[in-house]
């Protein structure tokens, strides 16, 4: 199971909830689909993203993909860690390979996205 | 890469053994296809370093046989093939009247009266039907499914892995010869072709031995390589593929392959006149490299804010480590170039074909 402390976005992105900010990444299934990751491209701090649109494109060997913001809200931090070296997007994309971090208006922001349990089954029907 | 869901997808002779490798089986051409066994960039790098093998069983075989088999072929296809030399292969294509590409294609003489020829998988029933309608008086034989299997050894250590795994030296010794030794897996039919600029043979074995010849080249150290990679490979080395740098739009010498329709200006075939007819071609296939991004199909080509063409294939070069992608633009086009990536444009480069020498006259 992967970690229950967030919410998914059925596009597999997560998203985790820390006060007013929400940290927001793509998930480790997202990853293997994509393959070898070459280029990533990112908003910069205080872009705002919207629920549901594209806030950024990730680029593997094989193909390109949109990364779908699952709040809206204000970019307050990118991941440096990514500038030069996706490693940590390849390789630990739930933990230090995690994108961006919005502000948002209220508790309630990732409401109506899906919990772990219902990520698993979704990921389970697309293996 | 995807199929318009076919039934039931095709397995080649070694599909247990690309399950049993893991590898990510993908549909392709209505075949389930190995992409990758474990990194595309790795298996791409394998075969520029040492030796890899692909299974290309997938790919359409046809037989032709008959008195009239050289003529009517002649007539059929773009490239002369009455002088092709008994036991070589030849690059040649099959055209529309008027010059398009239909196909590109390989034929290999085995007898006076006998040529094998190998097209791409997802054309095999077009180029099927358009061959036996234009090979009135020859027999011909679509052998794919019962052909057995097409394993493809590819890169500069190919040469010794094939000593060592038929026990004789120096077949095929050069670029297109074709061999039929005798081996521990019984007879086999070996080419000295490829995919991917190197050094290599594609080896023709029939269903029961393909899987042992299979288990004794990775016993021998060379890495399994799937299809992510041949594409990687081929583009490196600017080998055009249908569907992209070829197609029913683009003819012979617009794709800078004019060696493959070999006597255009006297022989009589079907496109010949179409081709005599026209001018110097208005565009060019050229490459093109870029920082970070990968210019890919379809992605517009600008210079000064105007469209000047588009890409037809691009990769992530595992040879160069960064972008590679070939584009037809009009030409006499000076640069600065930039690829538009669905509306953001980025910075391309203009570079010669191939990005990656060839070795495989080496």
């Amino acid at each position: 199971m992967r970690p229950q402390d967030r919410s998914y976005l059925d596009s597999h992105e997560w998203a985790r909830l820390d006060g007013d900010v929400v940290t927001i990444g793509i998930t480790d299934f997202a990853v293997e689909q994509l393959g070898e990751l070459v280029y990533l491209e990112l908003p910069s701090a205080g872009d705002s993203v919207s629920r549901g649109t594209s806030f950024g494109e990730v680029e593997s060997v094989k193909a390109v993909s949109d990364v779908n913001s699952p709040v809206d809200g204000e970019v307050v931090e990118v991941n440096a860690g990514l500038g030069d070296e996706l490693g940590p997007l390849q390789n630990t994309p739930l933990e230090d390979g995690w994108l961006i971090k919005v502000r948002v208006a209220g508790p309630d922001a990732l409401a109506g996205l899906i919990d772990a349990a219902a990520y698993e089954e979704l990921v389970a029907a697309q293996s | 890469m995807s199929e318009n869901a076919p039934e039931t997808l095709l397995r080649t002779p070694l599909h247990g053994r690309h399950a049993a490798l893991g590898a990510k089986l993908v549909p392709f051409a209505g075949w389930e296809m190995p992409l990758q066994y474990d990194s595309i960039l790795g298996e791409s790098r394998a075969v520029r370093a040492g030796a890899g093998v692909f299974d290309v069983s997938h790919m359409a075989r046809f037989w032709f046989r008959g008195p009239q088999v050289a003529a009517e072929l002649d007539a059929a296809l773009g490239g002369c093939v009455t002088d092709q030399p008994l036991g070589k292969a030849r690059y040649t294509m099959l055209l529309q009247e008027d010059g398009g590409i239909l196909d590109d294609l390989i034929t290999y003489r085995t007898g006076e009266e006998a040529y094998f020829i190998v097209v791409n998988a997802s054309n095999r029933a077009r180029d099927w039907q358009t061959l036996v309608s234009r090979l009135a008086q020859t027999d011909c034989q679509d052998i794919t499914e019962d052909g057995g299997g097409i394993l493809a050894l590819q890169g500069p250590q190919s040469w010794e892995i094939l000593r060592q795994l038929t026990g004789q030296a120096d077949l095929a010794p050069g670029f297109l010869d074709l061999a039929w030794p005798d081996s521990p897996f019984g007879p086999l039919f070996i080419a000295r072709t490829g995919y991917t600029g190197e050094h290599g043979y594609e080896i023709f074995v029939d269903s029961v031995q393909a899987g042992p010849v299979w288990d004794r080249l990775l016993e021998l150290g060379v890495a399994p390589v799937g299809l992510g990679a041949r594409d990687v490979l081929r583009l490196e080395a600017a080998l055009p593929l249908y569907g992209h740098e070829i197609h029913e739009g683009i003819t012979p010498f617009d794709a800078g392959l004019r060696f493959a329709v070999r006597g255009w200006k006297t022989r009589d075939f079907i496109g010949a006149e179409a081709l005599r007819a026209l001018g110097e071609p208005s565009r060019e296939l050229v490459g093109l490299t870029a920082e970070k991004r990968v210019p890919r199909e379809g992605y517009p080509v600008l210079a000064d804010d105007e469209q000047v063409g588009e890409v037809c294939s691009g990769v992530y070069s595992a040879t160069l480590d960064g972008p590679i992608a070939t584009a037809y633009l009009r030409k006499g086009c000076a640069g600065p170039f930039t690829a538009s990536a669905r509306g953001k444009e980025f910075p391309v480069t203009r570079v010669d074909l191939p990005f990656v020498p060839h070795r495989s006259r080496d």
